[in-house]
């Protein structure tokens, strides 16, 4: 494999990374901006920073998405994980295929839909739109990208570890708590910490199915960016790409790093036999 | 045949690491131990009738198996021929689709593989918890039946003891090598003290020098622990080393259940002859049958061989005439002792050391093996390739079978 730098590979890569991130770079860069308007460069300043904690509309709205995100990660991760658990270990149960296609739907689904049909459903309930709502419907579309993270683990599992927990005596349950949710725990971890960021960064399902005194961070800035972009929500906007960063960063290390532990117990398994 | 004494001679080979436990050591020599000669004996695992089907595919027909207390008894087969699955369903990971298993009495067909307290499995891929210690991985067991805290500690030692784990106790299975894996996953079901072991395939993934001296081991641990061992494998040579008797299985069925003597000398079937050993195999027809002799016309060598008659033959029937390579002589004159003698053409000689094999070429166009121990330094009779040679063997050395 030829992996030197040719000048077609660094053109490609510098052209498709600022594509991606030059605007976010500048969004950064203008919420230290010391002047009022958005696109004059007036200096350094942490000014907007210092403003955000005094506006508790935006602290408000801050508090509301975390406690949703912690909330909705949470369901999502134990349903997905569930879920994961019947597709990989039940073997072919009837009505498996309708399952895995109900299970893994949303990540295709447009989010306009998703949002639509929740609200709908709410509404026929008579749900009271609110907290519980947008965090039901976080829940609902995270938990399918949650399944996949931990069915990946799943795949590679050595059943007959779980076998051997069950032919040493210990009962199902037990056997799921002391072997199996052990083994697979950073799946589980990195599948709670991609949801939690899916539902932080999340508008259009969260203004579907918002009410009254549930307004996330993501509907608030959208909400007062239609009055004009303040270097504020440059400030807000950079403090969330630092949080969704840290959580990415974190799932992936995890993944990595079980997948890391796993090949070096192969590779000292190969040794041994050797 | 060292076949034929395994045990004993497990017990020599390892006196030292016999002592961890003196007082279970029971010296009773391999040659009087055959509880299935007994028809007073219960046996302590019986299968009944077991029938398993994977939906039209039938993984097991049928069968019947009876194993005593304190054998080492090894099932094998080819893979795919269902020597797990008929293992698995003594574990409990299978149910049978038909019959019963009786385990010391009671019949555990319906129980889940957590409420069989007499079985323990070692696992091919072993198993072990990745997350656990050696000692926490060891002791797993017995925490699941409760027992108080100081009591296992005492039995993890007492198991690690046994295998040589003690310097490996806080170690995690990734951080061992192969060989020390398989000896923990011995110990963690060894440590729950089953009546019955169940081995799967348990030195599959071990090289070949670590094998031998693996299957030593644990004939010394079955030996130790009066535990009945049932060991699951595709590997001829190690069923005869370490079983005292062997169920040969081929799709699904049991074929022939022996010692390891009786199989090599006695198979009842050309699939057990060439599956156990390698064998030379001459199609015949039955031409007289008389005092205890068999004539047999071989057509497609224009000759006829004189063997041991066994029960069940008729005149005209088609049979095989099965030869060990060992027990055939060969030589550049022909013989004059009356003895079944058929001349043919040297193709290849393989020297290998303590014995050589011969290639001949016979009449039929088929080629026949013959072994020659290497006793002489100088051999006296130099048989090189394309040398006209005679092959003899003694009337009673030939195995006639009729399938």
């Amino acid at each position: 494999m030829n992996t030197r730098f040719s000048w077609f590979n660094v053109t490609s890569i510098v052209l498709g990374f600022a594509f991606l991130y030059i605007p976010i770079l500048l969004l950064v860069i203008y919420s230290f901006n010391d002047s009022k308007l958005v696109t004059v460069w007036g200096g350094w300043s942490t000014k907007w920073y210092e403003g955000l904690l005094k506006n508790d509309a935006l602290i408000d709205a801050a508090g509301v998405t975390v406690r949703v995100a912690l909330v909705s990660a949470t369901i999502a991760t134990i349903l997905g994980t569930l879920a994961a658990i019947v597709l990989i270990r039940l073997g072919r149960f009837r009505g498996r295929t309708l399952f895995s296609g109900l299970v893994f739907a949303p990540l295709v689904m447009p989010e306009v839909i998703t949002g639509l049909s929740l609200l709908l459903l709410f509404v026929a309930l008579g749900f009271d739109r609110g907290f519980w709502t947008v965090t039901i419907a976080h829940a609902t579309f995270s938990m399918c990208f949650a399944a996949v993270v931990v069915q990946s683990r799943l795949l590679d599992f050595d059943k007959s570890v779980e076998e051997a927990a069950m032919d040493l005596g210990a009962p199902p349950l037990r056997t799921f708590m002391e072997v199996t949710l052990p083994i697979i725990a950073p799946a589980v971890i990195s599948a709670w910490l991609l949801a939690f960021t899916l539902s932080l960064d999340d508008l259009v399902i969260a203004s579907f199915t918002t009410g009254p005194g549930a307004t996330t961070l993501p509907i608030k800035i959208y909400s007062q960016v239609r009055l004009g972009v303040t270097p504020e929500i440059n400030a807000i906007s950079t403090v969330m790409i630092a949080f969704v960063t840290v959580g990415v960063l974190l799932a992936s290390y995890m993944t990595k790093r079980s997948s890391m532990l796993r090949e070096r117990e192969k590779r000292a398994v190969d040794a041994g036999a050797a | 045949m060292a076949a034929n004494a395994p045990v004993a001679e497990a017990g020599a080979a390892k006196p030292a690491s016999a002592a961890h436990k003196p007082a279970g050591r029971t010296p009773a020599p391999q040659s009087n131990f055959a509880p299935w000669k007994d028809p007073a004996k219960q046996p302590i695992v019986r299968f009944e009738n077991v029938t398993k089907r994977f939906g039209d595919f039938i993984a097991i027909k049928n069968c019947s198996l009876d194993i005593y207390e304190r054998e080492f008894f090894a099932l094998l087969g080819p893979s795919g021929c269902g020597k797990s699955t008929l293992l698995r369903m003594l574990a409990g990971f299978e149910k049978p689709t038909e019959g019963r298993i009786i385990v010391g009495g009671k019949d555990i067909t319906d129980l889940a593989p957590y409420e069989r307290t007499d079985v323990n499995m070692m696992f091919q891929s072993y198993a072990l918890f990745p997350h656990m210690s050696v000692e926490k991985n060891i002791g797993f067991g017995l925490r699941q039946d409760g027992m108080a805290k100081a009591d296992i500690d005492v039995r993890v030692a007492e198991a690690m003891a046994l295998l040589e784990l003690e310097k490996f106790a806080a170690r995690k299975p990734h951080q061992l090598s192969g060989g020390q894996q398989q000896r923990v996953a011995l110990a963690r079901a060894i440590a729950k003290k089953p009546r019955i072991m169940l081995l799967d395939e348990p030195l599959g993934a071990l090289d070949k020098r670590l094998r031998q001296q693996a299957q030593f081991e644990l004939m010394r641990i079955q030996e130790t622990t009066g535990t009945t061992f049932i060991i699951v494998t595709h590997d001829q040579e190690e069923a005869m080393t370490v079983a005292s008797r062997i169920a040969v299985m081929n799709h699904g069925e049991l074929v022939h259940i022996a010692t390891p003597g009786d199989i090599y000398e006695f198979p009842q079937s050309r699939y057990v002859a060439q599956f156990i050993g390698d064998v030379n195999v001459f199609e015949g027809k039955v031409t007289s049958i008389a005092d205890g002799s068999v004539e047999i016309d071989w057509p497609a060598g224009g000759s006829s061989f004189t063997a041991a008659a066994v029960g069940g033959l008729s005149t005209g029937q088609q049979v095989w005439l099965a030869m060990r390579p060992e027990k055939v002589r060969i030589s550049l004159s022909k013989p004059t002792a009356p003895c079944n003698t058929i001349p043919g053409k040297v193709i290849d000689v393989g020297y290998l050391g303590s014995i050589s094999h011969y290639h001949v070429r016979v009449a039929s166009g088929q080629t026949v093996t013959a072994l020659r121990a290497n006793s002489a330094q100088t051999v006296e009779q130099n048989i090189k390739w394309d040398d006209d040679v005679w092959l003899e063997w003694p009337y009673d050395a030939g195995m006639v079978l009729d399938k």
